[in-house]
């Protein structure tokens, strides 16, 4: 037994709100439960009731619309958003974040919107969603607001989730023609591990504008300044995106690595990804 | 139901199908892997509450009439099963690939069942399994002729493909 907590499954989010504002105790929202059940059985989180999200339809729903821009509802597990064919095509970078996250068992449960509502400054599917400019709805009784990713992250594991939200969807806009993307993932080993630093970019061809954003290098997951590329030289590019990532970065040394090491590494990732996505020739 | 009664608990506690096992308990090591709908999720981040409605494929459905299935005959065959711990959940791993993809290439199939841990067999037998199940190879017993020789030889090249190349 994990707990002695109440399960609840709505079916509409106007449900699900109610539950969440209600008087019966602090609730938590369950969507994959693989991070939610573990700090449950860990003793870090104690909720009353469990809001059980993934028979509302609304929340269900993957769709990329005929400009290639993305719906993601908070109850889509990631191997679903893995395996669509038109999000591999189109945002590859965002499938590499996807992939990189624990195992195949997991990723059936597990959803975008939860790895980053748990507010991780290494949330894996944060970098990419930052640098494609991604934003989060979130939905309560009181009303539905829409927020840019990079306002989601408040602190270390803090959002700004009022405890009566739902984050119900990520919407991701219609990708420049040719828009390369990419997802770089430092770990201790090769599989299931937590980043030690991260990286993702995207490089829009037609307007030559670089973005990058990076990860467990500072308390919340960092996007940084857009860069624009114009006719510079790749090493004038790189070193443009090195001094941004070092003067933006504030990494710790914890179990996983060192402060040092995160200094070191993330540098080299943002070259990587530079040169990456600057190729000549380059698919998406 | 007891809304804090995860699924591995349902399954073992309250079903007494024990063919599930419990290795980390926070879904890092796979030995709970069953097949939700389908798909293969580690049963102790599951709540039994949460199933209702769906279908639960465990090991106990592996065999049928006491005949073991090819998977498991696999395993049996390539010595893929040492203490035997990570077997159930290597099964349901291997079953739910085989199910969408009846064959996958030698990365299809690592990436399949990287989520599977294993601290005896060093994984090269547990790949060669899943390749012969994949292979629809009988296994077979001793014979080095004929066709069932065939077989056997196939078999052999396979495990020791799997060895040179390591299980990478």
């Amino acid at each position: 037994m994990l707990g002695r907590f109440d399960y609840q499954r709505p079916s509409t989010l106007p449900e699900a709100g109610r539950l969440l504002a209600g008087n019966d105790g602090p609730a938590a929202i369950l969507a994959g439960g693989t991070d939610l059940l573990v700090d449950i059985r860990g003793r870090r989180h104690d909720p009353r009731i469990l809001v059980d999200i993934k028979r509302i339809d609304a929340l269900r729903r993957l769709n990329v619309d005929s400009a290639g821009a993305l719906t993601i509802g908070a109850a889509v597990p990631l191997n679903e958003m893995i395996e669509r064919a038109a999000i591999r095509r189109t945002l590859p970078g965002l499938v590499q974040a996807a992939e990189s996250i624990a195992t195949y068992q997991l990723r059936n449960r597990a959803t975008a919107v939860g790895n980053l509502c748990n507010g991780s400054p290494a949330a894996d599917m944060a970098p990419i969603l930052l640098a494609l400019g991604a934003h989060l709805v979130a939905w309560s009784q009181r009303g539905e607001r829409t927020m840019p990713l990079s306002s989601l992250f408040v602190g270390v594991k803090k959002t700004a989730l009022a405890p009566d939200e739902i984050a119900a969807e990520l919407r991701v806009p219609a990708p420049e023609p040719g828009l390369r993307s990419r997802f770089l993932k430092q770990q201790r080993l090769r599989g299931h591990d937590l980043a030690v630093a991260s990286a993702a970019g995207t490089y829009a061809p037609t307007t030559g504008v670089l973005r990058l954003a990076v990860g467990s290098c500072a308390p919340t997951p960092l996007l940084l300044e857009p860069i624009e590329v114009g006719r510079s030289s790749k090493a004038v590019v790189e070193e443009k995106a090195v001094r941004a990532v070092q003067a933006a970065m504030q990494p710790i040394s914890d179990t996983r690595a060192s402060a040092d090491y995160r200094r070191t590494v993330l540098p080299v990732l943002v070259k990587r990804l530079v040169s990456d996505l600057l190729a000549e020739g380059g698919a998406p | 139901m007891p809304s804090g009664l995860t699924l591995i608990e349902f399954l073992r506690d309250r079903l007494y199908l024990t063919g599930t096992k419990e290795g980390c308990g926070i879904g890092e090591c796979g030995a709970c892997t069953v097949l939700l709908d389908e798909k293969p999720v580690t049963a102790c981040l599951v709540l039994a509450v949460e199933v209702d409605g769906c279908t639960v494929d465990t090991v106990e459905g592996e065999a049928t009439d006491g005949q073991l299935s090819d998977l498991q005959k696999a395993f049996v065959e390539t010595g893929a099963v040492q203490c035997g711990f990570c077997t159930p959940g290597m099964i349901m791993s291997a079953r739910g690939l085989l199910r969408r993809n009846p064959t996958p290439s030698d990365n299809e199939i690592i990436e399949a069942m990287a989520g599977n841990l294993c601290r005896c067999t060093g994984y090269e037998a547990i790949l060669a399994a899943v390749r012969l199940a994949a292979a629809a190879v009988q296994p077979v017993a001793e014979p080095l002729t004929g066709e069932t020789g065939t077989e056997r030889r196939r078999f052999l090249r396979g495990v020791e493909s799997t060895r040179k190349d390591g299980w990478r």
